[in-house]
């Protein structure tokens, strides 16, 4: 039965006119499904809200806790909802896409706004609207001749290139320009972390020294002296380091772990059951 | 070991039912209306500060939710943006929330509108202010910069989920000279926030923002739920310490190899990856 009801719901091996169907089926019902939520009253509109969310929450807790088998009506039960996946991440895709148009809304609201009255830095929002246009077009006619007549024609392999200058020249570079500022911020973030004002911050100093030089070959050479093989082989370096990134600082790191993982489960529950309050579910929908 | 199946193990069941109970039952007696003990967080403490400063300046406050969309992490940076913005909006001082996700931008948006309303300053929204820039992590990290150096921001708060632009941001805030708070359960970056900014809080702080902010009941409950499931999982390292080292010293006993395969059969196999 839930192979049935995934097959339905991800009609990807849909063809010719089923595809149409298919779509203006899905709009249809999402349009109804949405004057249907306008026209409930306000106070059970938050129960809809509150009974979607945890159905939701319902179908991946079973998912990951129901034993699964091929046996036993708990484990094929199990195994559909697995199936099932695939299905409810498209589902979570296709209203990231709707989200995407209102988030592409609100750059044009504000880049617009910025041109039309010529607010200082307009022209940045220019090169908005310009970069925009280009890369969109020029990746539109690529992907459609690249599916039609392959990307030899004309038009097709000077999209391509145009938009390969456009992605791999600017895109990409600007993106590994602003990556590489990091290695510069590390250094002033530094200094100002290892400025020893305390006991601890001395403590902090020592250690980040030790590891820093326990990581680099001349940190190997300074104690190259002390045989790896004679007691005093752990005071060496990189083994010190070794020590340090294993030990005092992972027990430190599961310990963070933990506690965030429990914050999590916590916070989860809240939303689940609706019982997060102050943010989200005190508004009358 | 019997009935394990790759997805949830018998350990798994136990371990997350007791979590649940915990937090649900601290829930159901904070509801009641029994009195529950928070201790200050720091890093929190400081918002009158941050905003009375921002308020002082003249300039905005700069909201940021880091990279990670509608998921848990997500939820909790609205949540926290939410009492920031109600605080903000007592003072009249602008907050700007610049987002990478889309659907997060949506759900930014409808939080901001609904904390100005509660505020009482439904005139104060300004839905240019709740920015969504681009879903590219170095891109949105140049926009959040421009923003900064633009808008001068007196202060900043960094609650979500951040990878390696996080000090780029927190160094553009120190360099701007805004107050800096931050929170994020991305473990990596807490190091650069604790480098850069005034106010850092870590790890399940992060969980616990909203309930130190609202005082709501229901928040506290679950909190005190948290601290109780942390009680268990430092009573489970301990078995699993102890456990370690009864298979370890045993094992090599012929006398005593039963207690070890006994340890590791019904205690420690039950949780993967013990060595």
């Amino acid at each position: 039965m839930f192979h049935n009801i995934q097959h339905f719901l991800s009609p990807a091996t849909a063809k010719g006119p089923w595809v149409w169907a298919y779509i203006g089926t899905a709009i249809a019902v999402g349009v109804a499904a949405l004057f249907a939520l306008m026209a409930v009253p306000p106070r059970y509109r938050k129960m809809v809200v509150v009974a979607i969310t945890f159905i939701g929450g319902l179908y991946f807790s079973l998912e990951f806790l129901l034993p699964h088998g091929k046996h036993g009506i708990v484990g094929r039960f199990a195994n559909g909802l697995t199936d099932a996946k695939p299905g409810v991440a498209d589902w979570v895709m296709i209203v990231g896409a709707f989200t995407l148009l209102l988030g592409t809304s609100n750059l044009f609201q504000v880049h617009g706004k910025a041109v039309r009255k010529m607010s200082p830095g307009w022209y940045n929002s220019l090169a908005f609207f310009i970069s925009f246009f280009l890369i969109m077009i020029f990746g539109f006619l690529k992907d459609a001749y690249l599916g039609k007549h392959g990307i030899a024609g004309s038009v097709g392999t000077a999209s391509e290139q145009l938009f390969a200058i456009l992605f791999n020249g600017f895109v990409q570079n600007l993106d590994a320009a602003m990556f590489s500022l990091v290695a510069f911020y590390i250094v002033s973030a530094a200094y100002r972390a290892f400025r020893v004002k305390s006991a601890e911050a001395g403590l902090m100093m020592v250690t980040a020294g030790i590891v820093m030089l326990g990581l680099v070959p001349v940190g190997t050479l300074i104690t190259s002296w002390i045989s790896p093989h004679s007691w005093l082989a752990s005071l060496r370096l990189e083994r010190l380091t070794v020590w340090i990134l294993t030990w005092p600082s992972m027990a430190v790191l599961r310990a963070i772990e933990f506690g965030l993982s429990v914050g999590y489960l916590a916070m989860s529950l809240r939303i689940w059951l609706s019982l997060e309050r102050g943010s989200f579910f005190d508004r009358q929908l | 070991m019997g009935g394990m199946t790759e997805f949830a193990n018998p350990a798994t069941y136990v371990v997350e039912g007791i979590l649940v109970f915990f937090i649900l039952w601290k829930i159901l007696s904070a509801r009641r209306g029994r009195d529950l003990f928070i201790r200050r967080i720091p890093g929190l403490s400081v918002l009158d500060e941050a905003v009375g400063r921002a308020t002082e300046m003249g300039k905005p406050m700069l909201f940021v939710p880091g990279l990670g969309g509608l998921d848990i992490v997500g939820l909790q940076a609205m949540a926290i943006m939410s009492h920031v913005i109600k605080h903000a909006a007592n003072y009249s001082t602008r907050v700007i929330v610049p987002l990478c996700d889309p659907v997060l931008y949506t759900v930014a948006e409808e939080v901001a509108r609904d904390a100005y309303t509660t505020a009482g300053t439904p005139e104060q929204y300004i839905s240019d202010d709740i920015r969504y820039l681009t879903n590219q992590q170095f891109a949105w990290a140049s926009g959040v910069v421009g923003i900064q150096h633009r808008e001068q921001t007196a202060t900043a708060f960094y609650f979500g989920w951040f990878a390696a632009e996080a000090l780029i941001l927190a160094e553009n805030g120190q360099i701007v000279g805004a107050i800096q708070v931050a929170g994020t359960p991305s473990i990596i970056q807490i190091p650069f926030f604790l480098a850069a900014c005034d106010y850092t809080i870590i790890g399940d702080e992060y969980y616990a923002a909203s309930a130190y902010l609202s005082r709501e009941p229901t928040l506290l409950g679950s909190l005190v739920g948290q601290d109780y499931g942390k009680i268990l999982m430092i009573g489970l390292v301990l078995l699993g310490v102890i456990g370690v080292t009864v298979v370890a010293l045993t094992t090599h006993l012929p006398g005593l190899s039963w207690l070890a395969s006994a340890v590791k059969r019904y205690f420690l196999d039950y949780f993967p990856g013990h060595s």
